[in-house]
């Protein structure tokens, strides 16, 4: 399977690396027809530089997702609702 | 505009008063968990101006919009008051929301614009570039990858606090487009067709650029977590 990947890639026939890279915010939205989106998990299965990237590739948006809850100031609804009643005119 | 049209905010009862604390206190705690459930809004009544239905908005919206707005200025202070411009901008112009969006991602694009703006106004610039940016995307011969990533080192990737610290860098010294998109798009969670009505762009815009951000903090993160790079010098 992995060499069959690999030469349809070599002969321009499945994505090669940079085209995976290029679109991969698209694959991550489900926004790749499913034939395309198929291709790109053949060739980060495969390949040994893609299949890492895209791991830290979401290992990224995970971190990013996490990365630490904002302190909400205290009575931040009650100082909105009379900053209208102030001006709110 | 008729005058005094948030009057009802002066006029609100001990009973209701005890209901509003409630809610705020509800929006604010359900704010921590990752998927509070969403608010529906009556459009109707607050395009007829109904003071019930804006009240419900302010505070349903502020501590979600409140975070967006922190993320993009980094500034308490200035954040309230951008916050508080907001639903101001959003009550005066309510007649000129025309439901081609979701009420909130209209909302947002003014809470975003004026955070942007105020940005501006105050220089406070980030450390890098679209250059940069463009510099921290891997590169490629003949299609193929140049060089191979360096595997990240788990025991570093486990210590949480660190973690956390070292993401939060790494967003803060994105060019302010890019962060913006990944506060709105990573952090926050929006759609990218939501994304793209609030900042005017469109979707293929917002990926293109998002991909770019994710790749630079991939960048920035792979100095410190990689088992060949020991010093966190991408951050520093």
């Amino acid at each position: 399977m992995k060499l069959i990947v690999m030469i349809k890639t070599l002969l321009g026939f499945a994505p090669n690396c940079e085209k995976v890279n290029a679109f991969l915010a698209d694959y991550m939205d489900g926004t790749l027809p499913e034939k395309t989106a198929k291709q790109f998990e053949d060739h980060i299965d495969m390949c040994k530089c893609c299949g890492p990237y895209f791991e830290q590739y979401r290992e990224t948006i995970d971190m990013t997702r996490c990365c630490g809850e904002v302190k909400l100031p205290e009575e931040l609804v009650e100082h909105t609702l009379t900053f209208l009643r102030k001006n709110a005119k | 505009m008729e005058p005094d049209r948030l009057g009802f905010l002066k006029m609100r009862s001990p009973l209701c008063n005890l209901f509003y604390m409630a809610t705020t206190k509800a929006t604010v705690s359900s704010a921590a968990n990752s998927s509070p459930p969403k608010p529906e809004y009556d459009l109707e009544a607050l395009l007829r101006g109904d003071e019930e239905a804006f009240e419900y908005l302010v505070v349903q919206e502020s501590p979600r919009l409140y975070r967006v707005i922190f993320r993009i200025l980094g500034d308490e202070e200035e954040s309230q008051n951008i916050l508080q411009e907001t639903f101001l901008q959003a009550f005066q112009r309510m007649d000129t929301f025309r439901k081609e969006s979701k009420l909130t991602t209209w909302l947002y694009a003014i809470g975003i614009n004026l955070a942007r703006a105020s940005l501006r106004k105050s220089k406070r610039l980030s450390s890098l570039n679209d250059q940069d940016v463009e510099r921290m995307q891997p590169s490629f011969s003949k299609g193929m990858f140049l060089e191979s990533p360096h595997h990240w080192d788990p025991l570093k990737l486990a210590e949480q606090s660190d973690r956390h610290r070292l993401v939060h860098q790494a967003i803060v010294k994105l060019p302010e487009d890019y962060k913006t998109i990944v506060i709105l798009r990573d952090i926050e969670e929006h759609s990218t067709d939501e994304v793209a009505k609030m900042l005017g762009i469109t979707s293929g815009a917002v990926r293109v650029r998002l991909h770019r951000a994710r790749g630079a903090l991939r960048s920035m993160l792979d100095a410190h977590f990689s088992h060949s790079n020991p010093s966190s010098e991408g951050l520093s």
